[in-house]
């Protein structure tokens, strides 16, 4: 609870938070004004699709900063010092400090994308299982990327470094990734297609849009080739959770083991 | 006493008989058969069961809460005479069997000149089925099926077989097989009617000239399947969202001479896909924000699109399986609007670029080799990939307008805000986080001293 009070605080003096959420806040509004000419029925299925595709640019980047910065602002402001001297070891320290950092920056996001809900009560007709869909796709991306944001934090020893590190993270989810498996997609068969949907499925971003996609019902599998069917080989909410796990994990692992306790400026 | 025992048994052996579930029956049914033709039978707001003959003309009219309820073993109304109108009421229960030797409805029409309207199809196979039935009006009613989950265990919403000249309006289908499937039925007309959530909004298979107007397809597997079908005019429709990974607007399979006009194709898998067609003419269509705008395959020829607008498309158009013949993006000096993604310079502002646009593509290889590249068009990755075999040269033509229209959207550049956005960001983010940690030293400092 002292880090969640402690990070709060931290973040309302900082101009990140704000930064983020306004941002975030803007393009939701405005993709709420671009859908008013959509169906009242169906529009509302359009509207989070489109929402989720203008969100998902901006969601990772700054999750990654926010994760990463804050943990630096501990190396910079000597904190951390501080803190792990009180016999609190650094994993013990990461731990409290992701949950804080999680319900400063997620909890914020739910309050704001409620009081979004109330402004498409006037425009759509609402679908809620899909709107928890909606925002747990949401959240579960900015999850992983804050803790991905915490390793870099952790590991980075400038503002620079952590620049660096974490637009290349943004860059190899958003591009390189996909990339790569596009290189390897003719040589892709029924033997190896499973192999080729996990290492489609790390991708973060992927995971996510195939379970808000499928999860909405917009996107169906219907009528599957027998390829199809042995790359979707177990369901799209599995996908997400294996991904989370994994990324949870070697981000907290990456963070641990390459820590580094002294910022430098 | 024994005599009295004996007597309740029997009483209470009746009761568990029901008996009152074909006296119901037959009392529709006797009602039906006693009544004159064109009489007007009123139906109360309760639940009739079915099944039911209509064998003279006449009109039904049911109130909000009217059911006529059928025994899953048949169609639940069948219609046998002639202008027989059937409004205002719910049909539900046909037979769900897939192998006897009739496919059942819930109303199933084998005459002419009958309307059926504002009626609620509810658990049935085929919702409303004309069969060899002419001049038949269907509209305002409401066919539900099971659900995605069900496609193969369940019929079409409407079944038009063998049946011209009927009128389909203002119906609303939703969660069975094929919304509207037409069989060898020929100048039926349809408007405005809206299906969403099943395979095949539209089926055409063997049906020549039909007229398709307003209507609305939404989250469908396709959402129109145009099969070995010759001369239909589709106009005004909106195809949007049927988004799963083999969907589309609106295929057209050995489909021929058909008149595709004035058209929304809107976040489809694909906006148009076209195989083994000719001579189809696409006019005035918006094909916008699809996955792939048009995938024409080389066995179509002679088509011919014109004073389209196809933009905002991952890829506007592609062509598989090599080049099909004299296909020509405009007419009569009148090409298409590709939107931003071909910047145009029109210096007699004549409306027309000056100089023709000619799309390249590497991609129509992988999509034709390997059916899971359709799982990346939503990633950023593609565009690169597109790049960067184009400095290898492995591009190809997709297509050449040589009368580009100029684009009158006006609407902002979404990634030249995003990047401002992101690099304001991220320069207020870290100048934020200095000028606190500098502010804390300096309290540091302060109490220090």
């Amino acid at each position: 609870m002292h880090y969640i009070w402690k990070e709060w605080k931290e973040n309302i003096r900082g101009k990140g938070l704000w930064l983020s959420l306004s941002i975030i806040g803007l393009i939701s509004v405005s993709i709420l004004f671009r859908s008013t000419a959509l169906s009242f029925d169906k529009g509302f299925y359009i509207l989070l699709i489109n929402l989720f595709d203008a969100i998902i640019y901006f969601i990772p980047i700054l999750c990654l900063f926010i994760g990463a910065f804050s943990i630096f602002q501990e190396k910079e402001q000597k904190t951390l010092i501080m803190l792990l001297t009180k016999k609190d070891s650094f994993a013990s320290f990461l731990l409290r400090k992701s949950l804080a950092l999680y319900a400063v920056v997620l909890v914020p996001l739910l309050v704001w994308f409620f009081i979004y809900l109330l402004l498409l009560k006037f425009q759509f007709q609402l679908d809620l299982k899909s709107y928890v869909i909606f925002l747990l796709s949401i959240m579960s991306m900015a999850l992983v990327f804050m803790q991905m944001g915490t390793a870099i934090g952790s590991f980075s020893r400038s503002r620079m470094q952590i620049i660096g590190s974490a637009i290349f993270v943004w860059f190899y989810f958003f591009f390189l990734h996909d990339f790569i498996l596009l290189s390897f997609l003719p040589k892709v068969s029924y033997e190896s297609v499973k192999l080729f949907s996990i290492c489609y499925f790390l991708n973060p971003l992927a995971a996510v849009r195939m379970f808000l996609e499928t999860g909405i019902g917009v996107y169906s599998f219907g009528h599957m080739s027998r390829l199809l069917q042995a790359f979707m080989w177990t369901k799209p909410v599995f996908f997400l959770l294996g991904n989370l796990v994994v990324w949870l994990a070697a981000s907290i692992g990456i963070a641990i083991a390459f820590n580094r306790k002294e910022g430098v400026e | 006493m024994k005599k009295i025992s004996l007597l309740l048994v029997v009483f209470s052996l009746l009761f568990l008989i029901k008996p009152e579930k074909n006296m119901a029956a037959e009392n529709l049914q006797a009602k039906i058969d006693s009544m004159k033709a064109g009489a007007v039978l009123k139906l109360e707001n309760k639940t009739y069961q079915g099944n039911i003959v209509i064998n003279k003309p006449l009109t039904l009219v049911g109130q909000k809460h009217t059911v006529i309820k059928g025994d899953s073993t048949g169609n639940v109304i069948s219609v046998k005479a002639p202008q027989v109108t059937l409004s205002h009421f719910t049909v539900e229960g046909s037979s769900m069997n897939r192998n006897s030797a009739e496919e059942y409805a819930a109303v199933k029409v084998y005459t002419n000149h009958n309307v059926i309207e504002h009626i609620r199809v509810r658990d049935s196979f085929h919702g409303i089925y004309l069969s060899k039935a002419f001049h038949n009006t269907v509209r305002y009613c409401n066919i539900k099926g099971l659900g995605k989950g069900e496609i193969a265990a369940q019929g079409n919403g409407l079944h038009i077989w063998y049946a011209e000249d009927n009128l389909l309006s203002h119906n609303t289908i939703e969660g069975t097989r094929d919304g509207m499937f037409f069989d060898y039925a020929n100048h039926n007309q349809s408007y405005d009617n809206h299906i969403s959530n099943t395979r095949y909004g539209l089926h055409y298979m063997y049906s020549d000239g039909n007229m398709f107007k307003g209507n609305t397809f939404t989250m469908n597997e396709g959402g129109a399947a145009v099969m070995n079908s010759n001369h239909l005019t589709l106009k005004d429709n909106q195809f949007i969202i049927n988004y799963g990974n083999q969907s589309f607007g609106l295929l057209l399979l050995q489909a021929n001479d058909n008149r595709i006009e004035d058209n929304t194709f809107y976040m489809n898998q694909r906006g148009l896909y076209i195989d083994q067609a000719t001579r189809n003419f696409f006019k005035n269509n918006r094909i916008v924000q699809n996955q792939i705008g048009i995938e024409l395959w080389a066995s179509s020829n002679d088509e011919i699109f014109t004073l389209n607008r196809i933009s905002e498309n991952t890829i506007p158009a592609v062509t598989i399986g090599g080049k099909g013949e004299r296909n020509v993006w405009s007419k009569k000096g009148f090409g298409n609007d590709w939107g931003r993604s071909f910047p145009l310079t029109d210096l007699n502002q004549d409306g027309i670029g000056d100089f023709p646009i000619t799309y390249y593509s590497s991609l129509h290889q992988l999509m034709e080799d390997q059916e899971l590249t359709t799982l990346f068009l939503k990633s950023p990755a593609i565009k690169i990939y597109e790049k960067i075999n184009a400095t290898l040269n492995e591009n190809e033509v997709m297509f050449r307008d040589s009368h580009p229209l100029v684009s009158k959207n006006n609407s902002h550049h979404v990634v030249v805000w995003i990047v401002i956005g992101l690099a304001a960001a991220v320069l207020i983010f870290i100048k934020g986080r200095r000028k606190y940690a500098l502010h804390l030293e300096g309290m540091e400092g302060k109490h220090k001293g």
